[in-house]
């Protein structure tokens, strides 16, 4: 049983501005509130390649994922930790996260891949982000029944999540453009 | 710059209960400065904020206690080099060693 969605969002903003946001998304104490269900995230590794101006990342996210009381009853936990890869290509542009569920894999598989690129009809204003989500619910035979509405919840979570996440980088471009506007000379 | 004042109210107010949230933040403000700054306008030949990082790393290795993450911390330097594979089916416990 696997649900995959694709979303696709075009920002009004530049590519640089957008992806320097993406970087303060779950980090800025402003978007606490809105983005609620991330608790922490830390940088794990981080290694630049000089030669070809990639860099790559790894964070852990630890999200807050409740549901109803009998999945917490079976899985024990209502914390999930995810690790999140980033690779950023500044020569060519471009920025793609691969976000992983690490703990209760033996119940879920969720895979989250973001990539942002130069919108080809204006690629030194705006940028187009594609979102690829896939869910994967672990078909245990006590499960079997219930899995069906856990992963349609699931579902319904992570597109609600996904809408917060925009507002949050769209308010985060803004108030960047405003910096930006303010330092320039 | 305001950049001091938004440091003292990320941590204050903060959920965390990280014994690393002030080098964190440290760190996350220097590499997103860095990142906007230089990075994105074509100065990548110099590792930056690594006076932070050293710091922030040190206090996440010592705290950081959850196999599935710690796994990360161990990889330094071969981000890239983390198969898929790995990712999908982490190894619980430490390499046994390599043999001669």
């Amino acid at each position: 049983m696997v649900k995959a969605y694709t979303q696709e969002h075009i920002y009004k903003h530049p590519w640089e501005r957008v992806t320097s946001a993406s970087w303060r998304k779950f980090a800025d104490p402003e978007n606490k509130r809105t983005l609620s269900h991330i608790l922490e995230v830390d940088t794990l590794n981080r290694k630049l390649d000089p030669e070809s101006g990639k860099l790559y990342t790894t964070r852990a996210l630890t999200i807050h994922a409740p549901g109803p009381w009998f999945i917490r009853k079976i899985v024990g936990q209502d914390i999930c930790h995810c690790v999140e890869s980033t690779v950023v290509d500044a020569r060519s542009r471009s920025m793609q996260l691969t976000t992983r569920n690490v703990s209760l894999q033996r119940f879920i598989e969720v895979e989250e891949k973001i990539r942002y690129e130069p919108h080809p009809d204006n690629p030194t204003g705006w940028t187009v982000c594609k979102q690829e989500t896939s869910i994967r619910i672990k078909p245990l035979s006590t499960l079997a029944s219930m899995a069906e509405k856990v992963e349609q919840r699931c579902a319904e979570k992570f597109m609600q999540n996904s809408v917060k996440g925009r507002e949050v980088m769209e308010r985060i471009c803004k108030y960047l453009e405003a910096e930006s506007g303010g330092i320039a000379l | 710059m305001g950049m001091g004042k938004r440091e003292k109210k990320s941590s204050s107010n903060s959920l965390s209960t990280s014994p690393c949230a002030n080098l964190r933040t440290a760190y996350h403000n220097c590499f997103n400065r860095w990142y906007s700054e230089k990075f994105v306008k074509g100065q990548w030949d110099k590792e930056e904020c690594v006076a932070e990082w050293k710091k922030y790393r040190a206090c996440l290795s010592e705290h950081l206690d959850d196999k599935h993450l710690s796994r990360f911390l161990e990889a330094e330097g071969s981000v890239d080099s983390v198969p898929l594979s790995d990712l999908r089916n982490p190894v619980d416990g430490a390499p046994t060693g390599v043999s001669q």
